[in-house]
């Protein structure tokens, strides 16, 4: 008797404790985001694929894992708030074209020196409900940290930050377009952003070389 | 080599390209999580939790004309000189260029020394220590990086850092004419360190000066192009680069 009340409580115990544990269960942002990168890499590396099909598997990877309006807002910073509601539909729709644009001269770049291996994972941290997943890409001539944070949107995490060599993206993109949008404005913003894409669009790769 | 190829090495942000900060998203706005974001203040700027790890740095320019010159200077003579020099010598196999680049900093180790001594940071100058006795004998003169399969990494010291350490800020940004990115204090640093540099010594001025071209373009050499990448992405490279100068300054001081 005394022992099934002893099992009842210890089961009870373990279900209190296991709730907190399934919401965030560790090692889940490292999870989910090694899963995208290693395809990333297995569909650059894949030959079978034509070039347009590859690269459009590549984006909705990307799309999937990266926060877009999230890192938008984060951007902007204060210039967010300032923003109209307008200008803030605007800036996500040409930053992701930004990227979209730059990411997709990186693809047809790629050289294929890389494998699923080259990526380590560290660690990964939590905070306030945020992850930091620190990876570190290994190669022949160096090894380059690269950290990922990402926030939970309904079980699935998402990157909002790239942090490279101890560099982030987005205090990098912050601090760079804030100083533009405090010298020329949101539209000179905006300028300048539509006519990188253009640019961005009709560059050529940039040539490959060896190392 | 740290110091000249600093610029580039400090925009390798965009050489890792498909892992790194190139991506898209859906071109429509979630409205619903951007509202809501807005209202739990998430969206706050100030609120990354892992913010101290990427510091906000920023970085008086109040020379930024000065700067912007200097800039466009190194621009050319890197498009014009180093990078087609550094294009040629690339027929030299990558291991041997890895080996002149270990080479080099090898003999760079009294300046980590000193400035892990001057922070106090113990293990740090033993490390060194170690990497320096290893290196040159089992490393056939520092051509060979053994220490470092031992687990024995080289940790970045300079007298910037050190005078960081100690809560001097930077001053502000300067953009040196050949030399690039670097600001009063670890321009300062620079002059500094120079004292600790076997070089100094052993070389006359014009051989010291070859040296370091030397160690420059086999830097440029293993570079997969990475200011060329900035350029090209970038919306301003200028404020691109100060910026991650700045993050990464604070990045090693801290460290």
């Amino acid at each position: 008797m005394f022992q099934i009340r002893m099992a009842a409580v210890f089961i009870f115990l373990l279900m209190l404790f296991s709730f907190p544990f399934n919401n965030a269960l560790a090692g889940e942002p490292t999870e989910q985001l090694k899963t995208d990168v290693d395809n990333i890499i297995k569909t650059l590396n894949d030959k079978t694929l034509a070039r347009e099909q590859r690269n459009q598997k590549i984006i909705n990877l990307i799309r999937q894992r990266f926060n877009f309006p999230l890192m938008s807002q984060w951007i902007l910073g204060i210039n967010w708030r300032k923003a109209t509601s307008d200008q803030q539909e605007k800036f996500i729709s040409l930053f992701t074209q930004q990227l979209e644009n730059t990411y997709m001269g990186r693809i047809e770049a790629y050289t294929g020196s890389y494998a699923e291996n080259n990526v380590k994972y560290i660690e990964e941290e939590f905070k306030k409900g945020r992850a930091l997943v620190k990876t570190l890409i290994v190669t022949e001539s160096a090894e380059i940290p690269v950290d990922y944070k990402l926030s939970e949107t309904k079980g699935e995490w998402r990157v909002y930050d790239v942090v490279i060599e101890e560099v982030s993206m987005v205090s990098t993109y912050r601090n760079t377009y804030g100083e533009i949008v405090d010298k020329e404005g949101f539209d000179g913003l905006f300028t300048r952003m539509e006519k990188k894409i253009e640019e961005l669009k009709n560059s050529p790769a940039p040539e490959q070389q060896p190392t | 080599m740290r110091k000249i190829g600093f610029s580039v090495l400090v925009c390798i942000i965009f050489s890792v390209s498909f892992l790194a900060p190139v991506f898209a998203v859906d071109n429509h706005i979630d409205s619903s999580l951007v509202s809501e974001e807005n209202e739990e203040g998430i969206g706050d700027f100030e609120d990354d939790p892992f913010a101290e790890e990427s510091t906000d740095a920023k970085i008086a320019d109040p020379i930024e004309s000065f700067n912007r010159a200097s800039f466009w200077f190194n621009d050319k003579l890197y498009f014009y000189l180093l990078k087609p020099v550094a294009r040629v010598y690339r027929v030299v196999p990558e291991q041997g260029r890895k080996s002149v680049s270990n080479f080099f900093s090898n003999l760079a180790t009294p300046v980590r020394f000193a400035n892990s001594l001057l922070q106090l940071k113990f293990t740090d100058a033993g490390r060194e220590l170690g990497r320096l006795a290893l290196n040159t004998t089992v490393g056939v003169g520092g051509l060979l990086d053994p220490a470092k399969s031992l687990g024995m990494d080289k940790k970045e010291e300079d007298f910037g850092q050190t005078l960081g350490r100690y809560g001097l800020g930077q001053g502000f940004y300067l953009v040196i004419p050949v030399l690039g990115p670097s600001s009063l204090r670890d321009g300062v640093g620079r002059v500094a360190d120079s004292f600790l540099d076997p070089m100094t010594y052993v070389l006359a001025f014009p051989e010291r000066i070859g040296a370091k071209a030397f160690d420059t373009v086999n830097y440029i050499s293993l570079d997969k192009d990475t200011y060329e990448s900035i350029k090209k992405d970038a919306l301003d490279p200028y404020l691109f680069i100060r910026n991650a100068y700045a993050q990464r300054r604070e990045a090693l001081t801290n460290k």
